[in-house]
């Protein structure tokens, strides 16, 4: 019974640690790195629904107003893994709209403190840019210990 | 296109990440499909807009001698000069995957060899 107890303590313990954490999928394909995060941070798969991901990839030559096109085998490989990956806990699996993350129900609930002026700031530029406020973005660290806002 | 200049192309086009070539390599290559490169035509085509919201600076930068960041989300993009970063024009497919792209987002079409061949005689300029 302490045992038991215990142990749903240490799990409560580590809900909000988990739930801060997003990483990428250790096999995730060398080219979901060289294509998708040449221009933007490689967002981890579990932040969208399988139709968000299906979307994007079908849409590549008009993404989000560029020109992100692959070769057939590429966009295979890269959209069997994001479906694949794509999001599973309830929270996240929501359809977003307009296929962007940053639309997503939870995500304006989690940045609803940050105001417009922020997100235009040159060090911030876009929702896009993780990596500008959670510094261990590109690991998957979404913690709001992490969390340093740009003065500029 | 004579036989040689095809067989330039089947080179290059086959090559990958392995059988690197160099810039000099790739313009050969244009020039062997238009006339001869003009640097100075390819730094005013570089830093103009042709009819869309962004020039190829508006991401790179002029010089692009340096790590920019994308206009759009922020992410640092590696120089482009290949004086400034010797992965650039190294690798044939994918510096033709980046012209498609890049001219879709800046003119709205692919460019053509001239164009190519102009922007990158004046990127191997570029100190």
């Amino acid at each position: 019974m302490k045992n038991y107890f215990l142990l749903s303590l240490a799990a409560l313990l580590a809900m909000p640690v988990l739930a801060d954490k997003a990483p990428i999928p250790s096999d995730a394909p060398q080219a979901y790195e060289t294509e998708c995060a040449s221009c933007h941070m490689a967002f981890p798969p579990g932040l969208l629904s399988q139709r968000n991901w299906q979307n994007i990839m079908t849409g590549l030559g008009k993404h989000f107003g560029s020109d992100a096109s692959l070769d057939a085998k590429t966009q295979t490989e890269i959209n069997n893994w994001l479906v694949k990956n794509a999001a599973s806990k309830y929270k996240y699996s929501a359809l977003a709209p307009d296929n962007r993350i940053s639309k997503s129900a939870w995500f304006i609930k989690e940045h609803n403190e940050v105001r417009a002026e922020v997100w235009k700031r040159p060090g911030v530029k876009s929702a896009a840019n993780c990596m500008a406020c959670h510094k261990d973005a590109a690991s998957g660290g979404f913690s709001e210990k992490n969390v340093q806002v740009p003065a500029k | 296109m004579t036989p040689q200049t095809l067989l330039v192309f089947a080179i290059l086009w086959t090559a990958n990440i392995a059988l690197a070539a160099s810039p000099q390599d790739l313009l050969t290559a244009y020039e062997a499909k238009s006339a001869k490169a003009v640097p100075a035509r390819g730094e005013k085509f570089f830093n103009a807009k042709h009819g869309k919201e962004w020039s190829c600076a508006s991401c790179h930068e002029s010089p692009p001698n340096h790590d920019t960041n994308h206009i759009v989300t922020g992410k640092v993009i590696k120089a482009l000069s290949p004086n400034s970063n010797q992965a650039r024009f190294s690798d044939p497919a994918k510096v033709e995957k980046w012209f498609k792209r890049n001219c879709n987002d800046v003119l709205g079409r692919e460019c053509d060899a001239q164009e190519k061949a102009d922007v990158l005689s004046w990127l191997m300029t570029v100190k």
